[in-house]
């Protein structure tokens, strides 16, 4: 099956622009997510994708079949695009069997009766569901409704299948089972998918690739590692894990250096920064600084060669079980730490390395 | 969980991503089959409405009947209309009806309202009950009960005579009127109340309780003013429908001399000998616009009055207010009005179809007899109305459920691009009265070129009494629709269905219940409709309003009863079957 690709997408909503310049190409067979927080126009992508919703331009295409073109008018409506799409509530039709659900796309298509057979089988095979297949959408728990409507989803073979946040609304145990199942399925299956979800964690262990929303832009597309290691802006490296975003100013910046100096606000303080970006001297930036690769210590001789030292005031620390939270100050900064030790005193050095720190020289 | 299937014994094949394709489906000029099927409803909606309205509007600015040859523009009708000697006298009688109906209702409604529903008072649900089920009997037929009971020589008019020499009331007088047409639309304002109470958020009382309200006090500080919006509403709604009804000036109004609008019209189309059609449209017209008026502040209010509605999920009902001794003040008040009010009315009326005679004089097990019930059952045309009726009730349900399921999709489900002003369309016949329905199509039919085929048939009945409820199957549709979440559609459609299978496989499926509860409703709101057939109904499709109105007339009394009686069963039967079928499907689903 072709690629998916989504051009220049644009829609307003009201004169607020929901969606704004968005493009991206999804690889057969690729694991897609859209991430981002609520409201972001993740959703109403999908929408657009799957034809439930308009944008005002762009192109919507799996390969040469175009779905949208940036007439409304001429747009393929949804029984057009053969996609499977799967929702939040499940959405299974409560006046049919679970069987019942699944013929009803068979049976669109006319797909002969033992064929029809065979697929629902096959399908709900697939998803551990095949003793259940003569029961009705409310005679099963979330988890299994949630299965049937997946199983629904990919009975027919569509080109792509869309998920719209089809975990979220199971308990939180449930949900890690779920996830790992739901991996699987989509290997053994080879569907090309795109999936939307909230949830980082999901989007880090599901994904082969993922897109971060905020504020109807595309902020960055790609793997599951390069977001988090290299996020493409403040916003995306805030939203992904727990990172600190420090405000600063360039105050070194030799030509020839592998790495900048960036003084921290008005603490006096300093950081050394991987040159990931180009820098002049004197330009503001901000410097972000994932909590967990933060190394706090009462000795500050104990960094090797290169390593920036902070000098901090523990605020509070709060003990979360697996490890300790520490709310500390550099001069007027708040910066968040983690730790696996707990460390007693107001004051402690934080040893961070200049690699562990995203460069965001401040655009003007 | 398994992470893992077994390995399945070698299907056949499985299919390879998007082999199946999408489903064909045949286009209709150019596009998709059901943009065809929502302008076709649209088409028809508003056909069905402009030829209720048009023929009116025209006839009024003509200056001769609107089928003749010739015939020029003029605005001599609304001058003879408005210059017509009695003209001042009929508008300020219609008023003063229309005023002292609502006040009437809305004086027995509330109360009863407030008592049932917030208050621990005896037998609060069957009262509740009791009170509702006048909605389901006409108020022709409530009429004629308070005659036989409360009239010149009724029952209990004749036992007060008897006893005191005089009686302190008259029915054939304007208050009187209001007072029968008040009766039958109590109902419709308690329910509004109840439902308005029952909604309400009780934590509200409690509140003032807690810094200090007795339980009257908080009926006088809380209760009642939050009461306002829907009273407001009900009020102007009995208003509306007694500017209208026809029934009761024509049953008491005629009598005593009094002429009310709706039997203005009636005099000046049916019973004059050469109807003066431009009057009638020019009077007509000035109908339309008082009940269209009266429509718009309607839908006004309830915009406004969704604003104060306290709803929290469902309120516990637990903490009723305790009246103490004044509670047995409110149990005679509500009994007294369901017993004289409701009750006797209904069983003198049935007693009456079963005697010769009902007088105080007589016990009346000595006078039973089927002569009433005979002399309909001799004469063809009568037998034919009961089931012309039942007939075009039938029929009309069926069609109107359908067809307003169909209105409601299209509104409420689809991309169509005038959604919104077909429902408007479908529910403003809500604002046409049943006279002016009957007028307009009747003249319609008498322009159309082939009308004559259709006026006076059962069909054009079932056009025009649809029409009329048309709005009501559209109420008990749509928010059903609204409880169906749009995954499903949506579901539907990515699956490869395009709109029409859509509605045909997943949504009309679930709104079967809804529908079942429409053709009810409609079924029930048609038995008893006979307004347009005043005008439409030929010599063989006369429907048991009218016969009975006719029977009337000629001053027998006791087949009208039998008549009524007929009716009362008819729908009672159906109701019943009704009831059953819905709570079969009810324990169906719950098992």
């Amino acid at each position: 099956m072709p690629e998916l690709v989504v051009e220049n997408l644009k829609k307003s909503f009201a004169g607020n622009a929901v969606l704004e310049d968005i493009n991206f190409t999804v690889a057969d067979g690729e694991f897609f997510t859209l991430l981002g927080p609520s409201g972001c126009g993740k959703s109403t992508t999908l929408a657009c994708v799957a034809g439930l919703e308009h944008p005002e331009s762009g192109t919507i295409r799996v390969g040469d079949q175009v779905f949208f073109d940036g007439d409304p008018r001429s747009a393929v409506p949804p029984e057009g695009r053969n996609l499977g799409l799967v929702f939040q509530s499940y959405a299974l039709w409560p006046h049919m069997t679970i069987a019942g659900n699944l013929a009803l796309p068979l049976k669109l298509r006319k797909v002969s009766g033992p064929e029809q057979k065979r697929l629902i089988d096959e399908a709900l095979d697939k998803v551990d569901m095949l003793h259940l297949r003569d029961r009705y959408p409310h005679q099963l728990s979330g988890g299994q409704q949630q299965r049937v409507a997946l199983a629904r989803g990919i009975v027919y073979a569509p080109g792509v299948l869309l998920l719209d946040e089809p975990l979220s609304n199971l308990d939180a145990k449930m949900r890690d089972q779920a996830r790992i199942w739901l991996k699987s399925l989509q290997r053994e299956v080879g569907i090309t998918t795109v999936y939307v979800t909230h949830d980082q964690v999901e989007a880090m262990s599901l994904s082969d690739r993922i897109a971060v929303f905020m504020h109807g832009r595309l902020q960055q597309v790609g793997t599951p590692t390069e977001i988090y290691e290299t996020p493409a802006t403040p916003e995306v490296a805030g939203f992904i894990g727990r990172c600190n975003l420090l405000e600063g100013r360039v105050d070194e910046a030799p030509a020839e250096g592998s790495t900048v100096r960036v003084e921290l606000g008005s603490t006096g303080q300093h950081l050394k920064v991987v040159r990931t970006q180009d820098v002049r001297e004197g330009q503001s930036a901000t410097v972000g600084l994932r909590s967990e690769r933060i190394t706090l210590s009462h000795r500050a001789d104990v960094a090797g060669d290169g390593v920036n030292v902070l000098r901090a005031r523990i605020k509070q620390c709060s003990y979360t079980g697996a490890r300790f939270e520490y709310q500390l100050s550099v001069g007027d900064l708040d910066i968040h730490a983690e730790s696996t030790v707990r460390h007693e005193g107001e004051e402690i050095s934080l040893l961070i390395r200049p690699e562990d720190c995203l460069l965001y020289p401040a655009t003007v | 969980m398994a992470t893992e299937t077994p390995p399945a014994p070698a299907p056949p094949r499985t299919l390879r991503a998007g082999e199946l394709g999408t489903p064909q489906y045949r286009r209709l000029f150019g596009a998709g089959r059901e943009v065809t099927i929502h302008w076709v409803t649209f088409l028809v909606t508003a056909a069905l409405v402009l030829a209720a309205v048009v023929p009116i509007l025209y006839q009024s600015i003509r200056n001769q009947p609107l089928y003749a040859a010739g015939g020029a523009f003029t605005l001599s009708n609304y001058v003879h209309l408005f210059t017509e000697a009695e003209f001042g006298t009929i508008i300020l009688n219609t008023l003063l009806f229309a005023v002292l109906t609502t006040v009437f209702a809305l004086a027995i409604a509330v109360p009863m309202a407030i008592l049932l529903e917030r208050t621990r008072f005896p037998a609060a649900r069957l009262f509740g009950q009791v009170l509702r089920w006048p909605i389901y009997i006409s108020p022709l037929v409530l009429a004629f009960g308070w005659i036989v009971v409360y009239g010149p020589a009724g029952f209990l008019t004749s036992t007060v005579r008897e006893a005191m020499g005089w009686v302190p009331w008259n029915l054939y007088t304007l208050p009187g009127m209001a007072f029968v047409e008040a009766v039958a639309q109590v109902p419709v304002a308690y329910l509004f109340c109840a439902n308005a109470l029952a909604a309400s958020d009780t934590s509200l009382e409690n509140a003032a309780r807690s810094v200090g309200a007795g339980p009257v006090r908080v009926l006088r500080s809380v209760v009642i003013p939050m009461l306002r919006p829907p009273v407001l509403y009900a009020g102007l709604l009995i208003f509306g429908t007694a500017v209208e009804t026809l029934s009761i000036p024509l049953i008491l109004g005629g009598p005593a001399e009094l002429t009310l609008f709706s039997s203005f019209l009636y005099e000046q189309g049916i019973d004059a000998v050469s109807p003066d059609y431009g009057l009638l449209g020019a009077a007509s017209t000035f109908m339309l616009v008082t009940t269209v008026g009266l429509v718009i502040v309607q839908a006004r209010l309830l915009k406004q009055a969704q604003r104060f509605v306290s709803v929290r999920g469902k309120a516990a009902r637990s903490n009723l207010l305790d009246l103490g001794g004044w509670k047995w003040v409110g149990f005679a008040f509500v009994g007294v009005y369901v017993v004289f009010g409701a009750l006797l009315p209904m069983i003198a009326l049935v007693l009456r179809a079963f005697t010769s005679l009902l007088t105080p004089l007589v016990n009346p097990l000595k006078l039973l007899t089927l002569d009433n019930f005979r002399l309909i059952f001799s004469y063809a045309p009568y037998t034919e109305s009961i089931t012309n009726s039942i007939t075009v009730a039938f029929i009309g349900a069926v069609a109107v459920t359908v067809f307003g399921t169909v209105v409601v999709l299209v509104a409420r489900r689809s991309d169509f691009r005038l959604a919104r002003l077909l429902e408007t369309a479908a529910q403003s016949p809500h604002a046409v009265p049943g006279l002016i329905i009957g007028i307009g199509f009747f003249w319609a039919f008498a322009w159309m070129p082939g009308g004559d085929a259709v006026r006076g048939t059962l069909f054009a009945l079932v056009i025009a009494f649809g029409l009329r409820a048309l709005p009501s199957a559209y109420g008990a549709i749509s928010p059903a629709t609204m409880q169906l979440g749009s995954e499903l559609d949506n579901a539907a459609r990515v699956a490869g269905a395009d709109w029409w299978r859509t509605v045909s496989r997943i949504l009309i499926r679930l709104l079967v219940p809804a529908m079942l509860a429409s053709f009810l409703l409609i079924w029930t709101q048609m038995i008893r409709e006979y307004a347009p057939a005043m005008f439409l109904a030929g010599a063989e499709s006369q429907v048991i309003g009218t016969t009975a109105i006719d029977l009337w007339t000629q001053g027998e009394t006791g087949s009208v009863a039998a008549l009524a009686t007929l009716q009362i069963a008819v729908t009672a039967v159906v109701a019943g079957l009704a009831g059953l079928l819905l709570k079969g499907r009810k324990e169906k689903n719950n098992a």
